[in-house]
């Protein structure tokens, strides 16, 4: 039975529409990651799961029930804030129970959640301390703990992660993602940071500007997405686009940008004409770099290879990255390649570009083909 | 939406209990004495008896003056001393400054009736009795308003006042002209509040003060309403707001200014 | 230049106060020279029924006063603390009493209880009550006294809580809220205790001030019916003023800051206790 169904859901603050035609079914137990910049609706949506937005039009169902009017204390969901919200004046084991305490909740029940909670989190220790007593992975634990032991429908995370390091963003995610499967309670997950989205997500829904770009699993988004903002936004480091068009010429298409032409394959290229303007997008993990030593500077361009001078190599440690500037173009590019014959700054370097790993978008950013 | 209106309804009641009382000890003075005690707000037969008879039996005008200059003169005070005397608090470093900073908490944690009689034979031994100098020097210094002041002065940089200093520039000056013009919303306060305080002040005067041509308003107002010398409850409360309108057109004008100022006040001491 | 100060600070402050203690072992009338008096003052204090009376009177009040103001300041804060058309304007009017000059308000008062013409007998009489004595009356003075100092102070105490209620995080609001708690929940497990220091400080300034009531019973009353609403202070006023006891005024004024600052500190552990639980 599906958990959490959008029917529309539209929310606008007087002339300005913040979220529009939302339409979205969340399956039971799935972890569904909203992700996208600020402003793109994605904490308003949680919020109206939540009841602590009104909805403008549509409806939200959980598990069959009609939720949309109702406040949220009558909604049997459980939220983690950004700050945590914990009650300050509160011990951890009183900021664990408080909610089982209104709902009237025989005490040994309640001693019974919050143990099994505090032990899943590492908190057995710290239940008789106070929030300000606490670290920021300690706290976020609380108020994971707090949603945890009101065995809700839904779990509601706003952007949790946000306020800690990036060390310990990372550990908590795994903390997360390994608490929802074994919890199995249908999960909404909102952040901006598409790392968390690709981590966390069983789906992932993109927005911008309220609208939904795409949703799939972390693996469509990747290798198939449907526009450009997607695709710049979903993988790290982030897609490199160049703007140029497509030319015909002796039966072979290629993408014509200043200083760059690319083969293409003819089935890559079929819904393009000729003249458009086109966006092609590769990632940089899909650039090659040629490494024969034969090949000579100021040689014309090969069909599918890039001539380019390295301004910036960023070594990371497994992989690096390789920032280039674009032989007689405007264009500043970056591959991702593994460490073996890294070239210097300021060298000359030729990149091939494989034709099956082009994405190609069309002037209004729709995509026209992936990479197979 | 029913819960709403409910609310306003509420809050205006409550509203109008706040007000309602002066808007009718307002209009109680325009009415003559057959009419007094009715519940209209407008007077039938509006009347300025009330405020004459009060002008003739008692020297108000004079009271609003010296009202007036003694408010005035305490806060000029506490504003200058006040801020000489934070800006050495804050800023220069002198043998004693901690003892300062404890000594002028101390004095907010003081009741001013334990200080009050032996002031007040202080007073009398120098011949200060029925006199201007009585009403006016005890509140020279206001350790309130140096603790605010300081706190203030606290936060200007320091590159300010060693670019003064470089340049040549005494310390008196580096207050006035420099400190001064940034500390105008704290200075703002602070005047506010020593004013409001001085202009309500009647403790003090009814003991340092009898002739009655020395009077401050408020003393002046309790004196002739306690004394009988009104007559009538229009003419004393014809009193009253001499007092109280200054004060209430300054209110209107500047409520936000005030509510900051007394509530900011009243929390630090 | 922090010397103007100083000066000022022991001849105003340090010496007033060590004065005052050697006051309490002196008799003086101002006129002919101070006399030794041992520990007359202290005795005459100890068994001084006048005296007494008056603190207990402070006590009538404080115990009528101060939860008052506490659930009305409470009270309008919270209703105040929302998204209002016009909130300047009701902060201001309900601001307005603090402003004005406690003689004014004793004054205005003072008409307002008049058995036979005052305006709240009248409004009563129109609903059917019968009028009420109120500054005649033994039993009803004092609390009638308590009453209009808390009308006048309130909006001081309002805005001291509507700071506090905006240092309540909003996701803690929101946290409760989702969590099930009903208004009165919300109150009671969130709102309230956040509160507290806010509480306290209206506690102790609300008691502080109730030692120190002068001009309301000075104006209104004279200290009567029967010595019932004589405060401290008043006594103090009178035994320099009228009596010219100067010694036994100091003494007065001794008793009454360590009563102060003994009750100040009881307050505040009864209420840290309080929290505790």
């Amino acid at each position: 039975m599906p958990s959490v169904t959008f029917d529309h859901v539209r929310k606008s603050f007087g002339d300005a529409v913040v979220v529009e035609d939302f339409d979205l079914t969340v399956a039971d137990g799935e972890l569904l990651v909203l992700v996208g910049g600020s402003g793109s609706g994605k904490s308003t949506i949680l919020r109206m799961v939540a009841g602590l937005e009104e909805v403008t039009s549509g409806t939200i169902r959980i598990d069959a029930t009609d939720v949309t009017q109702l406040p949220p204390r009558a909604r049997d969901v459980a939220m983690v804030f950004q700050d945590y919200g914990l009650y300050p004046h509160m011990s951890v084991r009183e900021n664990l129970s408080l909610g089982l305490r209104i709902r009237k909740i025989a005490a040994t029940e309640i001693d019974r959640r919050v143990t099994w909670a505090a032990g899943m989190l590492g908190l057995a220790p710290l239940l008789d301390r106070k929030p300000k007593q606490l670290s920021g992975g300690q706290r976020q634990r609380v108020a994971m703990g707090r949603a945890m032991v009101r065995e809700p429908k839904v779990f509601l995370f706003d952007e949790p992660l946000s306020n800690l390091d990036a060390g310990l963003r990372a550990q908590m995610r795994i903390e997360i993602g390994g608490l929802q499967r074994r919890l199995k309670t249908t999960t909404i997950y909102v952040t901006h940071d598409q790392v968390e989205a690709m981590t966390l997500g069983d789906r992932i829904v993109v927005l911008a500007d309220g609208r939904i770009q795409q949703i799939g699993r972390p693996i469509d988004l990747y290798r198939a997405p449907v526009n450009r903002f997607v695709a710049g936004f979903i993988g790290t480091p982030p897609m490199n686009f160049v703007e140029g068009g497509l030319r015909e010429e002796n039966g072979q298409l290629s993408f014509i940008a200043a200083g760059v032409s690319i083969k293409l394959r003819r089935d890559n290229a079929a819904k393009a004409k000729n003249g458009e303007p086109l966006t092609l997008g590769i990632r940089p993990e899909d650039l090659r770099l040629d490494t024969s030593p034969d090949r000579a500077a100021g040689a014309a361009p090969d069909g599918d290879a890039l001539p380019g001078r390295v301004v910036l190599v960023e070594r990371l440690g497994g992989t690096s990255h390789v920032h280039f500037d674009v032989e007689g173009g405007g264009s500043r590019l970056m591959a991702s390649v593994s460490n073996d014959q890294l070239p210097d700054v300021g060298d000359t370097i030729r990149v091939r570009v494989p034709p099956e790993r082009v994405h190609l978008f069309g002037s209004d950013g729709k995509t026209i083909s992936n990479s197979t | 939406m029913l819960r709403r209106i409910g609310l306003y309804a509420g809050l205006a009641l409550a509203a109008l209990t706040f007000i309602y009382p002066f808007l009718w000890m307002a209009s109680s003075t325009f009415k003559p004495r057959e009419e007094f005690g009715s519940l209209a707000l407008i007077p039938a037969h509006f009347t300025l008896d009330n405020y004459r008879t009060m002008w003739a039996r008692a020297p108000f005008g004079r009271a609003l003056l010296n009202s007036t200059m003694v408010a005035t003169t305490i806060t000029l005070a506490v504003l200058v001393f006040g801020s000489i005397t934070a800006y050495a608090m804050a800023r220069l470093t002198f043998r004693g400054r901690p003892v300062l900073n404890a000594a002028t908490l101390a004095v907010l944690l003081v009741p001013g009736q334990l200080t009050l009689i032996p002031l007040y034979t202080l007073i009398v031994q120098l011949g200060w009795i029925d006199t201007y100098t009585a009403l006016i020097v005890p509140y020279l210094f206001n350790a309130t308003a140096i603790l605010m002041l300081r706190q203030f002065f606290l936060q200007i940089p320091q590159s300010l006042i060693d670019a003064a200093r470089m340049d040549g520039m005494s310390e008196m000056r580096i207050l006035f002209t420099i400190f001064w013009p940034l500390s105008k919303p704290v200075l703002s306060i602070v005047a506010i509040f020593t004013f409001m305080g001085s202009w309500n002040e009647v403790l003090w005067p009814l003991l340092v003060v009898r002739d009655q041509q020395l009077m401050t308003l408020p003393q002046l107002l309790t004196v002739f309403a306690l004394g009988g010398g009104a007559g009538s409850v229009g003419v004393s409360l014809a009193s009253a707001m001499v007092l109280v309108i200054p004060v209430v057109v300054a209110y209107a004008f500047l409520q936000r200014n005030f509510i900051e100022s007394m509530a900011g006040a009243g929390i630090k001491g | 230049m922090a010397a103007p100060y100083a000066v000022y600070l022991l001849v105003i402050s340090a010496y007033p106060i060590v004065f005052a203690l050697v006051l309490v072992f002196l008799r003086w009338d101002l006129v002919t020279a101070p006399s030794f008096a041992g520990f007359d003052n202290l005795r005459m204090l100890a068994n001084d029924g006048r005296f007494w009376r008056a603190v207990a009177n402070t006590f009538v009040f404080l115990s009528i006063h101060v939860p008052l103001q506490i659930v009305t300041a409470l009270g309008l804060a919270l209703a105040l603390n929302r998204k209002l058309a016009g909130r300047g304007f009701w902060r201001a009017a309900f601001f307005l009493p603090v402003v004005i000059s406690g003689a004014v308000v004793a004054i205005l008062w003072s008409n307002l209880y008049a058995t036979d013409v005052g305006l709240i007998n009248k409004l009563l009489v129109k609903i059917g009550i019968a009028p009420v004595s109120w500054l005649t009356d033994p039993n009803t003075a004092m609390p009638a006294i308590a009453v209009m100092v808390t009308w006048k102070n309130v909006g001081f105490y309002v805005i001291i809580y509507l700071a506090g209620l905006q240092y309540i995080p909003r996701s803690c609001q929101e946290a409760i809220e989702i969590e099930g708690a009903s208004a009165w929940q919300r109150f009671r497990y969130l709102t309230l205790p956040s509160l507290l220091p806010q509480t306290i400080l209206v506690v102790t300034l609300s008691t502080i001030n109730g030692f120190q009531l002068f001009i309301e019973p000075y104006v209104m009353t004279g200290g009567g019916p029967l010595r019932r609403t004589y405060s401290v202070v008043l006594y103090l006023y009178t035994n320099a003023f009228a009596y010219q006891k100067m010694g036994y005024a100091a003494t007065i004024g001794v008793a009454l800051a360590l009563i102060i600052g003994a009750v100040v500190f009881i307050q505040r552990r009864v209420i840290g206790k309080a929290e505790a639980l």
